[in-house]
């Protein structure tokens, strides 16, 4: 009982790091159908941030918190001026955009991994070792509140949803897409570097760091559906819960564990293709 | 015939190279082409028929270590193993791509990176079939008629393959299938509506290109006689991508110029900036696809049309 | 006079000739994986070759390390290594991913040249191919589990847990360290393998938790995975003593894994107070500013041994040297008190089986050497 208690937070903290990355994959293409990979190399820099500023700097921890939100909504909005914006307003076909992001995710690490020694650096927890886990989990659900509120509740929010049902008709009504465009990157941005961040005191902040990061949000998306803000959320804890059950429980040898998942994954697809939770 | 004496033409000019360059040259050249060979069929699945597959290089690994397992281990003949080989490919690329062609988007590419990482756990995990990480050596492409092929010869070899694979895809291209492919990639809908069975066609195409990065993977096995996972691993799917990306998707001369010049970058630009290669090499495919996003090809006609 | 000035003129020639350096190959990773590894490995080759050439170089002639950067991808490594042969390199030294070393090998046997790690460490490099042109120097994992459990050997061990990750070297290091227990009749009560990427290992750590071991063996070489092993640890507040492989002997953990690792034991190929070591630390810090630690040692002492069996051979013939490498009795910065790499009876793995040291963290700093050798 013990254990599963245990790894019951455990699980739903990892769940909610997937689920934060899974958030910034949903907010960019919810309004442009654009699939950024690079995500994962943004949650490195957010956790190469908090190395800078937390551990090499010794700032006071929200400070430091607030000072790499910022810089990451920066790194965002910077992100779709350079390899974004210019191909949408060619009329470049959906996929170029897809593939400039692709191109950036090597720009990202390689641009680290040249500035920074190749060992991995350690970022300090926010409050101890004991609590980070439920530190990851109120950060998580303060984030996923706002941004269901936002848009639930905001006249912004809905025009974000309004881009995301017809980009034409919104574009009718005077929604400006270029700045709904932006707004989505540095948040996605946003939600991706606070990732790396709370993720960031467990796994160090090292330059390969990115892509295992990457394909798990991109799996947590693919389970929860890309309709809905919770569907992220759920998709990331499940994810969480299948590998870390799996490996405490499951009768296999153990470097067979990491392959459940996967496979659990095929088989969601097969019966769910459109994921846990449908747009509504 | 006309056709025929050029394609007769290109092996002679292709495979004569090989008799002419150094050893070190010549394996670089080995691996060129069958990098070229990879980007051919994967530019067909993902250039012309529009499907997003990080799984090629797994079936590349299916290939060359099937064909060494078979042969070395359980003392198959030869042509025997590459069938089983051939079939082993063909087994699990409809495994994956029937469940797939029911559903849209991405998630083929999701099914397909799954079966990738799979792929290389298997690998890691198989104990003495696979070799374990350490993957599989100490042993030679079998004789025929007492003389064993090596060196350019070998180079000839791939030559023929590269060929063949393009011969292949060529043909498919100009046919009903092709402009099938190329229907369901720009409009599912309207291709349903024009009677192409859209998910046999989708199924059809991964299946043949699956295999045809299978065949390549045999010819690999024996080009330093030893198989090891990390070749197979994911790594190098992305690169592969940003070769047909680059090059210029859609288009066979794209892939041969994408592969040719992203497989070579590191060679060349290793010794002029060191490790900063690979930043460049983000910078370029960045540069590549915001100024020209049908590739490196898009930016020849371009250039063509207004001199 | 005439003749005189024909000598003069044929000692030029000969001079010059002897001018020419000798070319050693260095096949290293700066992008990949194994960049963390290869790069302070390649360093410490550096630095030896230039104190090489600052005492006069080897048969009269200076050496050019000609150094290529495979980015741990064996198919380039091993065109690499047909590069370095074609540019004249008479010797190969390998400080990439040991798939790629091995894929290096398949080249070096059909070229019949000379090649050497300095750094891997994974025993099936010298068994897989019958390549009688390749030694390897790093110590094998099968040396490294029989000299922690030469060390455990009074806890009496009847019953411990086994953890490593899913890289390369990760998975060798873990079969051989598995195939040294089962030969010392110990009992795995639990096996467990952190993948790559992991956010957590609290699972593993609680099946081993379960399991109830007297010790834990550590396998893994991904840094950051290794430090996720030493949190669930530390915050299941566990007792049971953790036994790692050589990966903890490197600096990083001291201040990646700060708080978590005070009391952990591990196998280094380095004793601090060693003389040769002391000597090697003080001029590698006064020559480049920085200090060394155990990843340059292996680099140094593996160009150290090339040139000095080149020297034996007393030419750069390919067949010499190899006939001189496998005859190599070298004293160097690394192993134990004494130790020498030697490769007997036409073995080509060189760490000598008693030259490893058992070593303890004392808070985060790396502390005495507890144990020596096999004994």
């Amino acid at each position: 009982m013990q254990d599963f208690l245990e790894l019951t937070v455990s699980a739903a903290a990892s769940g909610c790091i997937y689920g934060l990355i899974a958030l910034a994959y949903l907010l960019m293409i919810r309004p442009t159908g654009i699939i950024n990979f690079a995500v994962g190399e943004w949650a490195m820099v957010g956790a190469f941030g908090g190395y800078l500023l937390l551990s090499k700097f010794e700032w006071p921890y929200p400070l430091g918190m607030a000072a790499v939100l910022v810089f990451m909504l920066v790194i965002g909005w910077l992100t779709e001026r350079i390899a974004v914006r210019p191909l949408v307003e060619r009329g470049a076909p959906l996929l170029a955009p897809i593939l400039a992001l692709l191109g950036m995710l090597v720009v990202f690490r390689e641009a680290i991994s040249v500035s920074f020694a190749p060992d991995p650096h350690p970022v300090p927890y926010a409050l101890g070792i004991q609590r980070q886990s439920f530190f990851i989990i109120a950060v998580t659900s303060v984030v996923f509140i706002g941004v269901w509120l936002f848009f639930e509740r905001t006249i912004a929010g809905k025009s974000f949803e309004a881009v995301a049902i017809h980009r034409r008709a919104a574009a009718l009504m005077g929604i400006n897409l270029s700045r709904v465009t932006a707004l989505s990157f540095a948040a996605g941005a946003g939600a991706a570097g606070l990732a790396g961040l709370l993720v960031s005191p467990n796994v160090s902040a090292h330059y390969l760091m990115g892509v295992p990061l990457a394909i798990q949000g991109f799996t947590a998306l693919v389970i929860g559906g890309v309709g809905r803000v919770e569907g992220a959320l759920l998709g990331g804890l499940l994810l969480a819960f299948a590998e870390q059950l799996t490996v405490r429980y499951a009768p296999i040898p153990a470097g067979y564990a990491q392959g459940v998942p996967l496979l659990l994954l095929m088989l969601f697809l097969l019966l769910r293709p459109t994921g846990l939770l449908r747009a509504k | 015939m006309s056709s025929l004496l050029r394609w007769l033409g290109a092996a002679l000019l292709l495979a004569g190279a090989a008799f002419l360059l150094s050893d070190y040259h010549n394996d670089v050249y080995r691996k060129l082409l069958l990098w070229v060979t990879l980007a051919l069929s994967y530019n067909f699945l993902f250039g012309i028929c529009g499907q997003i597959a990080f799984s090629h290089f797994a079936f590349y690994g299916i290939g060359a270590y099937s064909v060494v397992i078979f042969l070395f281990q359980f003392h198959l003949p030869f042509p025997l193993a590459i069938l089983l080989g051939i079939a082993l490919c063909i087994l699990f690329a409809l495994a994956v791509a029937i469940p797939s062609a029911r559903l849209e988007g991405f998630y083929l590419a999701l099914a397909t990176l799954a079966l990738a990482q799979l792929f290389i756990v298997v690998l890691n995990e198989g104990g003495a079939v696979t070799g374990g990480p350490g993957g599989l050596a100490n042993y030679k492409l079998p004789e025929f008629l007492g003389t064993r092929i090596r060196g350019p010869w070998y180079t000839a070899v791939i030559v023929l393959l590269l060929l063949g694979t393009l011969a292949v895809l060529w043909r498919l291209d100009r046919s009903w299938f092709g402009r099938a492919c190329r229907a369901v990639r720009d409009n599912p809908e309207v291709a349903a509506a024009m009677g192409v069975d859209v998910a046999r066609t989708k199924v059809t195409a991964f299946t043949l290109t699956s295999a045809l990065a299978g065949i390549a993977g045999m010819v690999y096995a024996f080009v330093d006689n030893t198989v090891n996972p990390p070749i197979f691993g994911l790594d190098n799917a992305f690169l592969l991508l940003f070769m047909v990306i680059v090059g210029g998707a859609g288009r066979h001369a794209g892939a041969i110029i994408g592969a040719a010049l992203l497989f070579l970058v590191p060679f060349v630009l290793s010794p002029l900036i060191g490790h900063h290669h690979v930043l460049v090499f983000g910078v370029l495919v960045v540069a590549a696809i915001l100024l020209q996003p049908r590739g490196l090809v898009g930016l020849y006609d371009a250039i063509r049309r207004h001199p | 006079m005439k003749n005189l000035l024909a000598v003069a003129a044929a000692l030029l020639a000969a001079s010059t000739f002897a001018q020419e350096p000798i070319k050693i190959g260095v096949i290293t990773d700066r992008v990949g994986v194994s960049k963390p590894y290869s790069e302070p490995c390649t360093e410490g080759t550096v630095f030896g070759a230039a104190e090489i050439n600052r005492r006069g170089g080897v048969l009269g002639r200076k050496i050019e390390l000609l150094i290529e950067d495979d980015q741990s991808r064996p198919d380039i490594s091993a065109a690499l290594a047909r590069k370095l042969i074609d540019q004249g390199a008479v010797f190969i030294l390998s400080m990439s991913l040991t798939p790629a070393t091995q894929q290096q090998q398949t080249v070096t046997m059909e070229a019949k040249t000379p090649q050497m790690t300095p750094m891997n460490s994974g025993d099936t490099l010298t068994t897989q191919l019958p390549n009688p042109y390749f030694w390897q120097t790093g110590p094998l994992g099968s040396i490294q589990i029989a000299t922690l459990l030469a060390h455990a050997r009074a806890q009496n061990l009847k019953r411990v847990a086994l953890i490593s990750d899913n890289s390369d070297l990760g998975q060798l290091l873990a079969r051989f360290f598995r195939a040294g227990l089962e030969k010392a009749g110990i009992q795995i009560a639990a096996e467990e393998v952190v993948p790559r990427g992991a956010t957590t290992a609290e699972p593993q750590m609680q099946k081993i938790r379960a399991a109830n071991p007297d010790a834990m063996f550590m396998a893994g070489v991904l840094t950051a995975e290794n430090v996720l092993i030493f949190k669930a640890y530390r915050q299941f507040g566990l007792k049971f003593p953790i036994h790692s492989s050589y990966n903890l002997s490197v600096p990083v953990y001291m201040s990646v894994a700060k708080g978590l690792i005070d009391g952990v034991t591990f196998v280094d190929a380095y004793d601090p107070d060693k003389p040769e070591v002391k000597q090697f630390v003080a001029e590698y810090t006064k020559a480049t500013g920085k200090a060394p630690f155990n990843m340059h040692g292996y680099g140094y002492d593996g160009i150290m041994m090339v040139a000095e069996a080149i020297r034996r051979a007393g030419s750069t013939d390919k067949e010499k040297i190899r006939e001189a490498m496998q005859q190599t009795s070298y004293a160097g910065v690394m192993g134990a008190k004494g130790m020498k790499y030697r490769f007997p009876e036409g073995k080509r793995a060189g760490f000598d089986p008693d030259g490893m040291v058992v070593r303890v963290y004392e808070g985060d700093r790396q502390g005495r050497v507890v144990h020596v050798g096999q004994k």
